[in-house]
């Protein structure tokens, strides 16, 4: 390499999948490389055969049907005429604006393919499998201070190891397996630990064979088996599992075997955490006893983001609780103010309806009471009723609603037929007003009480929504005024000024775009579900989302998710409270290219949402 | 005088007959490129040289940057980059730009080797620089010592072609305005720290092949609109 080109290996050396090539790769890299410029409007790409880089401007990737699939900026990669995986939809583009592309000839870059795994592993993913790696990698994290909060697989150990003999038959280890109920069991000799036997194994490597079950169970067993340590903590042992493929791992403690743990005891040790937190709920007296359980929330949240659940886990455990919290206040308020006068629904609204909450989400609540009510007569019963869970909600941390949505405001405590009013009105004639409340309501999930009540309600909301695009067009238009934070040559964009100077807003740049763009599907094609991911799920295959779209949407939500909830645990750790704010330096390059990603994803739908549903033609 | 008007295939031909056998006498032995072929079709050589100074009779070439452009791309594999061993001190305020030290001069190659090089990457293809009269006449002086004879180029000028889009537009010309780096924005390309000649030259090719696709959009550009008439 001339040294002169030394700033074009800088150029590609930081961006992905250059970054994984070796210093000498990387060297030999310029030479090969073509300049080539295509002004706006061009179409792209100018010739097959080659791989190409954005070095300046933009292009657009459109697929058979015009739609936009993808949009390359600065840095990015387009190599779908070199056709390394199966022949992609999206083929065809154009340069959106006046761009300079540098070129590998497809022979080149399977060489460099060739060279160089990791980099080659860039090739053989789309956008979402890419996403998914990056979520592997966050969730493998083995930050030392997040494993401390962890538990030690010796712990989880129930049972005695269950052990045979070498030289025993198939048949008789079988009967003991079945007679012990266990999937797996450890094969000994002279004391020490020889082998492992599993359902797995006496089904491939004996049922399916044609052994009898004479055999000695050495011929089917796997030698010398890999085992962990008792101190060792259960994320470190999930990650073992993952990377061994080995389900069963037998556990050592001072060299003495002591038992199992299989992929099934780590699963359920996190799913007991939030079971054990809910049995306390119910076994609560008081609302004091309420708020002593509900200072193990956090601790949870904490708990389950260092082993590994998946953020959607999360919200939906932590949402499960705030659920059994909710529903054990309303008896004891019940229990204080004697039965109620009519039948009511106590509901939920926002991230608690969506099962996507944290620890420390704001409470969103409303009251829906059957027709008969009469504000007279019964509205003291109810006002004194939300008061009481209200009250003890924000005692357990569930804060007040700034906005006043909760069901002790008397307009959000209201019969069925003025709930069905408020919604024909916000739908019909859209303001601002029920713009903003459209985060709150329209993601409205009955917790407790007479639910039957709310099944009207429902099927009016999205029966209404669907037949009016011009309040779609509105829901459109203010979803756009959460917009990912990506500037014009496509790098990020901080949050100026205050205390969240140069940080990336997580909540409101990513979360909440794709939480709108999930309401506003589901909203324009009748689909029930409120949970942000079982709304894409729901409306995949759809005219207006591709299955593709909807993975690639559930993938980003999950990754900014998960780096949320990882920003989020380290300041529960720290202390201090936990925000949406995440300064860039807190992620590593590959998570920031990755955000980029997530973030593009984000942004292509909105715009092509944006054409679909007419929130351009709002004056 | 004459020979200006005649066209540079006259100049080359009458060049020809001065020289002895010889690099210049190969390089002008063949023909130029005609004039009515695509530029998006041929192959053109993006040339800057850094130098002592602006006057060829007194100053000297410190170094040569080049880089060919064909079918409108831009080989990397072409680049090509050389210092020049200068004799004398190189002054201080030319170090300045091109940052070159006099040790480093010191350990290039002296002209008469690199300049066959030149000649031979130019044989058959079209010239482009920016400003382009430090180029040829650095390079002709060069031969004229050399060879005995001048050196004749076809030549396609960025800095000229800038002016050309000012001038249609009516735009008045600042001060600085038809610097390469001033023009390469305009086209949305990107911004190179190094100033050297290689780099120079690449941003040079760069620079053309924005301007001739926006003045030719997606049809032929004829290489003789884009000839410096110098």
């Amino acid at each position: 390499m001339e040294v002169e080109l030394l700033e074009i290996r800088q150029f590609l050396e930081q961006r992905n999948p250059f970054v994984y090539l070796s210093d000498e790769l990387l060297n030999e890299l310029p030479a090969d490389i073509e300049i080539r410029y295509l002004r706006r409007g061009s179409g792209f790409p100018p010739k097959d055969g080659f791989m190409y880089i954005v070095r300046s401007g933009a292009i657009e990737i459109y697929d058979d049907d015009d739609e936009l699939c993808e949009k390359l900026g600065e840095g990015d990669v387009y190599s779908v005429s070199c056709q390394l995986v199966n022949l992609s939809q999206c083929a065809r583009g154009e340069a959106t604006e006046d761009t300079l592309l540098y070129m590998l000839t497809c022979a080149r870059l399977k060489a460099l393919c060739r060279a160089s795994p990791a980099f080659s592993e860039h090739f053989s993913s789309s956008v979402k499998e890419r996403l998914k790696a990056a979520i592997n990698t966050i969730q493998e994290s083995d930050d030392p201070s997040v494993a401390t909060m962890m538990i030690e697989v010796g712990s989880l150990i129930r049972k005695q190891p269950i052990t045979v003999e070498s030289g025993m038959t198939i048949r008789q280890t079988a009967a003991l397996m079945s007679n012990k109920d266990v999937s797996s069991v450890m094969v000994m000799q002279n004391d020490e630990l020889v082998g492992l036997v599993t359902d797995r194994d006496l089904r491939k490597r004996c049922v399916a064979i044609g052994l009898t079950g004479a055999e000695p169970i050495d011929q089917i067993m796997t030698l010398d088996p890999k085992t962990i340590e008792a101190s060792t903590l259960t994320a470190q042992a999930l990650m073992t599992m993952t990377r061994s493929r080995f389900h069963h791992l037998p556990v050592t403690q001072n060299g003495k075997l002591i038992g199992m743990i299989t992929a099934t005891d780590l699963a359920n040790q996190q799913s007991a955490n939030s079971a054990y937190l809910a049995a306390d709920v119910r076994k609560a007296k008081t609302v004091a006893d309420l708020v002593d359980v509900s200072k193990r929330l956090p601790n949870l949240h904490l708990r389950l983001a260092a082993a590994s659940v998946t953020a959607r886990h999360i919200g939906e455990a932590v949402s499960c609780l705030t659920d059994s919290i909710t529903g054990r206040l309303l008896q004891m308020a019940e229990d204080e103010l004697g039965p109620p006068p009519v039948a009511y629904v106590w509901m939920a609204g926002g991230s608690q309806a969506r099962h996507e909450q944290s620890s420390h989400s704001d409470q969103d609540n409303a009251l829906l009471l059957a027709d008969e009510f009469d504000k007279a007569q019964h509205d003291t019963y109810f006002e004194s009723l939300a008061k009481f869970v209200s009250d003890g909600l924000n005692a357990c941390g569930f804060v007040y609603c700034p906005g006043n949505a909760m069901a002790t405001n008397p307009e959000w405590r209201q019969p069925l037929k003025v709930w069905q009013g408020y919604f024909t009105r916000w739908i019909e004639s859209p303001t601002p007003m029920s713009m903003m409340l459209s985060s709150i309501f329209f993601d409205l999930r009955p917790v407790t009480g007479k639910t039957e009540l709310f099944t009207p309600l429902q099927k009016l909301i999205l029966k209404k929504s669907q037949e009016n695009r011009i309040f779609l067009a509105y829901m459109m238009a203010n979803a756009m005024q959460h917009r990912p934070p990506l500037g014009f040559f496509r790098q990020f964009v901080l949050e100026r000024g205050g205390e969240h100077d140069d940080t990336l807003d997580l909540k409101h740049r990513g979360i909440v775009p794709i939480t709108d763009i999930a309401r506003l599907l589901a909203l324009s094609l009748g689909k029930e579900p409120v949970n942000t991911v079982e709304r894409l799920r729901a409306c995949a295959g759809s005219e207006v989302l591709s299955s593709d779209m909807a993975e690639n949407l559930e993938d980003a939500l999950e990754f900014i998710a998960s780096l949320r909830i990882r920003h989020q645990a380290d300041q529960i750790r720290k202390g201090k409270p936990a925000d949406n704010y995440v300064p860039p330096r807190e992620l590593s390059e590959l998570e920031r290219e990755h955000l980029k990603h997530a973030f593009r994803v984000i942004q292509t739908m909105q715009e092509s949402m944006v054409k679909r549903f007419g929130a351009d033609k709002l004056g | 005088m004459f020979a200006r008007l005649l066209g540079k295939e006259y100049q080359r031909k009458q060049a020809l007959a001065k020289v002895s056998p010889g690099p210049l006498h190969d390089y002008l032995d063949t023909p130029f490129i005609d004039k009515k072929s695509d530029c998006r079709e041929i192959e053109i050589v993006a040339i800057d040289l850094e130098t002592t100074g602006l006057d060829p009779k007194k100053d000297d070439i410190l170094s040569i940057g080049l880089v060919h452009i064909d079918g409108f791309s831009v080989k990397l594999s072409t680049a090509w980059h050389r210092i020049v061993r200068v004799d004398k001190a190189i002054p201080g305020e030319s170090a300045v730009i091109h940052q070159i030290t006099d040790d480093q001069s010191a350990a290039g190659s002296p002209i008469e080797e690199l300049l066959p090089e030149v000649l031979q990457r130019l044989a058959g293809r079209v010239m482009l620089a920016h400003y382009s009269p430090i180029e040829q006449n650095f390079i002709s002086a060069a031969c004229r010592k050399l060879y005995g004879a001048p050196f004749v180029v076809p030549v396609i000028d960025t800095l000229e072609i800038g002016q050309r889009v000012f001038e249609r537009r009516n735009h008045t010309i600042q001060p600085g305005d038809l610097r390469l780096f001033n023009l390469r924005p305009r086209y949305n390309l990107p911004q190179y720290r190094a100033h050297n000649a290689l780099s120079d030259a690449l941003a040079t090719a760069e620079l053309f092949l924005a301007m001739a696709d926006n003045l030719y959009p997606g049809r032929p550009c004829p290489l003789g609109e884009f000839l410096s008439k110098r």
